[in-house]
């Protein structure tokens, strides 16, 4: 305390220092002020604290108490989930506001009045349940979910108390059927139960305003399905399986599977519907894999393309006997084994490469375990155990491995990409974006692969799958079905894998026809040639212009000098001149062509 | 004096204060003002959303494809309908009014295409007009800009054919009409470009299918626009750059 105790005098301050006489009166007049110094003491403190913070409150804590109201950020979104569109922005999935209704019947006083009202604006409602619901005594109960605004206009006139509206969201799919394998479906709380909703449900919440971009083209999964619904309807199949890819990238362009479903409603479906044959189905792939049995014996540098190959005796091993289903009686050379899809060729060339080396070839191939696919339904591959010799015969033509369409796709654009084996993906790679791959085969080996491919579809098993002008190549592929321990004869898949344009590949069509049946327009075949390779060809035809692929002449001099190959396995196309343009055009497609205009009276 | 001090400070505080309420009373209003416009704003884009998820589903390309199949007389576009930009002849630069007599090489696949070509389909209609126009030095750049438009007018012996009225009936194949369509369909002169003696030698052996003959094709366009020859035109027409609807639909695929 800087000044004198209050009502004491200075003068008699220092006179208290002396000795004074110590009266009553003097003892109560100390007592007294310094009771009231500590009350001074006490209220200054107080005061100055509130100084203290007033002086901070209203100077230095920036504005005072924090804004209620906050302008809304000019990129934010209203929805909780992010839209997924395709490669082009078209919405594939998106989040609508809806209304949800719920009653609290606590609050309802006459129910049945409520119940018989509620049912008459939603006729859809069933009386005794809403009845139920309403004379129950919990505090909540949903009546309807995810109402629209018309729905929600006919309860709000009812005018009825005690019942509100709940502010939901509704994942909606413009796209319905077209994309449903690849998209999948959320539940009624809107967590992802298949394809990319399920992959995707933690980035989808996690970051609501940025949409998901795949990979996916709209139209070319409009052509993709509208062909493969045709095919399966000439050849009465049980089933197909479709992929669009881009053999530079790994990003798949189109993927369908069918039967498909309509994500708005999924439940209470055939569970067979749900299941996704390009990528979740593993079958044996049949003649397709010769493209990996050549690529392998090519690479491997012990066999040339015009190696040939005993395709007359058949082989014996064990209790199996292996044949061809049309033998040439001949030697065949690698080209031919390749165009006739000779099983007894390619046995004998596997032979001569050695079981390790094919089984370290299969496994760079991708086809030991689950593709890259980011979607939840990712089948494993199933591959023989030991690896026995007999395993090893029967996967050179295709037999004893099962793998997804997927996996055979992705391994086949590294055989014809230039030997780059890029993990496939449903997501848009970004412009510029380094691109992940692998060598599997050199380059060499890459360029003759393509000349086989176009040989096949120039002269061989795939003719029909020809389109003048985009160079298409390709392999056919019949399996037949396993049932129980046996193989079935009359029910197979089969399929084409065509790629396009052939001097320097881009796209891989692949069709697969799950149990087609012959027609008398392909008289009695069901096999990849006749079913699944003219599909193709009315894809590409397609799908050409929109991918913008370039037109060519397949017989122009330096087409001819990247895609020609002959049976003897001469790739010098200046010595056949004479021979070259017969054997290289196709014939205009065989087998059928209703597929690419159906006429509008018939069912689709 | 001091009466004074004590007004002045008085006075001060007071309007301090008013001030004070004044700038607080505004500062609410602002505030609700704002929610109002957030709330606005979120409702708002709840429609767009749901106007996008509504465009996308009026424009899935399924639906799409039945519509332009029951109202429109265009086709996929095919690998014969592309041409190399070398295939197109120079325009005779000093010369306009002999322009159209000029010959033209090969029409449909070239045997001497390289890797680039221009899509005749996607030439924009206007320009067919504009070639008239005698425009006696042109740069590099517009000639090559308006050599496609001389195509049809190079094949002269088209028009003569078409002079029947077409009912857009008639282009579709008899296989797939209708039967509710009046009879007077049937009669008139199919005009395909087999039909045409100058068009069979070029178009015929490139056409695979029967039902692909339809005059998609700039060759078969008549010089002197029918009334259903324009709104083919107008198809094929790539939309301008104002025409938000149109390049929507581009976008969107609708034209193919």
């Amino acid at each position: 305390m800087k000044f004198p105790p209050f009502g004491l005098p200075f003068r008699s301050q220092s006179a208290s220092t002396a000795p004074a006489p110590r009266t009553t009166l003097a003892a109560a007049m100390e007592q007294s002020r310094y009771r009231l110094m500590v009350t001074a003491a006490v209220v200054t403190t107080v005061f100055a604290t509130i100084g203290v913070k007033l002086v901070a409150a209203t100077l230095f804590s920036q504005g005072g108490e924090p804004r209620q109201h906050h302008a809304l950020e000019l990129d934010s979104t209203t929805t909780n989930r992010a839209d997924i569109v395709d490669r082009n922005g078209n919405l594939l999935a998106t989040s609508l506001v809806t209304q949800s209704l719920y009653a609290d019947p606590k609050l309802i006083s006459r129910p049945e009045e409520a119940a018989r009202k509620l049912v008459s604006a939603l006729p859809e409602l069933d009386y005794k349940e809403v009845y139920g619901k309403l004379s129950g005594d919990k505090r909540f109960v949903w009546l309807k979910r995810n109402l629209t605004p018309k729905q929600q206009y006919a309860v709000h006139r009812l005018g009825v108390p005690g019942i509100s509206f709940e502010r939901e969201e509704r994942r909606f799919y413009p796209a319905g059927n077209l994309t449903s394998h690849v998209v999948g479906f959320t539940g009624v709380d809107n967590n992802g139960l298949a394809g990319l909703e399920q992959g995707f449900s933690k980035r989808l919440n996690e970051d609501p305003a940025t949409p998901l971009q795949l990979s996916i083209d709209l139209r070319l999964q409009h052509v993709l399905r509208k062909e493969l619904t045709a095919t399966i309807q000439e050849f009465s199949a049980i089933g197909a399986a479709g992929i669009v890819y881009d053999v530079r990238t790994g990003e798949v362009m189109a993927m369908t599977s069918l039967p498909d479903f309509d994500p708005q409603d999924p439940t209470g479906l055939n569970p067979d519907t749900l299941f996704n044959r390009a990528t979740l189905g593993v079958y044996e792939m049949g003649s397709t894999f010769k493209i990996f049995n050549s690529a392998l014996a090519l690479d491997s540098g012990k066999i040339r393309v015009s190696d040939t190959f005993d395709a007359v005796h058949p082989i014996k091993i064990g209790r199996f006997t292996i044949n061809d289903y049309h033998s040439l009686h001949r030697a065949l050379t690698v080209a031919e084994v390749f165009q006739h899809s000779s099983n007894l060729g390619s046995v004998r060339m596997v032979q001569l490469i050695g079981i390790a080396a094919q089984r370290a070839f299969m496994a760079k191939m991708g086809f030991m375990r689950p593709t890259a696919l980011e979607l939840p339904e990712n089948g494993w591959p199933l591959a023989p155990n030991p690896w026995r010799e007999v395993n090893s015969m029967t996967i050179s033509f295709g037999h004893g491995i099962s793998v997804s369409p997927m996996h055979t796709v992705a391994a086949a654009a590294s055989v014809i990409n230039g030997g780059v084996f890029h993990p496939p993906t449903i997501l848009r790679r970004q412009p510029g974006a380094e691109i992940p791959g692998e060598q599997v085969v050199s380059r060499q080996t890459s360029d003759m692969m393509r000349r086989m491919f176009r040989f096949v579809v120039a002269d061989g098993t795939g003719k029909s799958a020809g389109v003048k002008g985009y160079v298409v190549g390709g392999k056919t592929g019949t399996a037949d079905k396993q049932k129980g321990r046996h193989y079935q004869k009359n029910s197979r898949m089969s399929s084409f894998l065509g790629a396009f344009p052939m001097h320097d590949p881009r796209y891989i069509v692949y069709v697969l026809v799950d149990e087609p049946k012959a027609t008398a327009k392909t008289y009695g075949y069901a096999t990849g040639g006749w079913v699944a390779a003219p599909a193709v060809g009315r894809i590409i035809k397609q799908i050409g212009p929109l991918l913008d692929v370039p037109t060519v002449d397949e017989n122009a001099p330096e087409i001819l000098n990247a895609t020609f190959l002959n049976a003897a396995g001469s790739t010098n196309w200046a010595q056949q001149a004479p021979n070259a343009p017969s054997s290289a055009a196709p014939p205009p497609p065989k087998g059928s062509t209703v597929a690419s205009f159906p006429t509008p009276a018939k069912p689709r | 004096m001091k009466g004074k001090t004590w007004l002045f400070w008085g006075g001060l505080i007071a309007a301090a204060g008013a001030v004070l309420f004044q700038t607080s009373y505004d500062v609410q209003d602002l505030e609700e003002k704002l929610a109002g416009l957030n709330r606005k704003i979120v409702t708002e884009q709840e429609s767009i959303q749901v106007l996008r998820a509504e465009w996308s589903y009026l424009n899935d390309p399924t639906k799409l494809e039945e519509l332009a199949r029951a109202h429109l007389a265009l086709q996929p576009t095919e690998a014969r309908q592309f041409l190399a930009l070398d295939a197109i002849p120079m325009r005779p630069a000093p010369t306009p009014d002999a322009a159209p007599q000029a010959p033209l090489p090969g029409r449909g696949v070239n045997p001497a295409l390289p890797a680039s070509v221009v899509p005749v389909a996607a030439t924009p209609a206007p320009q067919i007009a504009s070639a008239r126009i005698p425009s006696p030095k042109l740069s590099m750049d517009k000639a090559l800009e308006r050599t496609p438009v001389i195509v049809p007018a190079a094949l002269p012996a088209i028009p003569t054919v078409k002079t029947a009225p077409i009912k857009p009936s008639a282009l579709i194949p008899a296989a797939a009409k209708p039967p509710a369509m009046p009879p007077a369909a049937a009669p008139a002169p199919q005009p395909t470009p087999a039909a045409t003696p100058a068009a069979v030698g070029k178009l015929a052996p490139n056409a695979p299918l029967p039902a692909l003959n339809r005059p998609t094709d700039v060759a078969s366009r008549p010089v002197a626009p029918s009334p259903t020859t324009k709104v083919i035109a107008a198809g094929m027409q790539q939309p301008k750059p104002t025409d938000s609807l149109g390049m929507l639909v581009a976008r969107l695929g609708a034209n193919r």
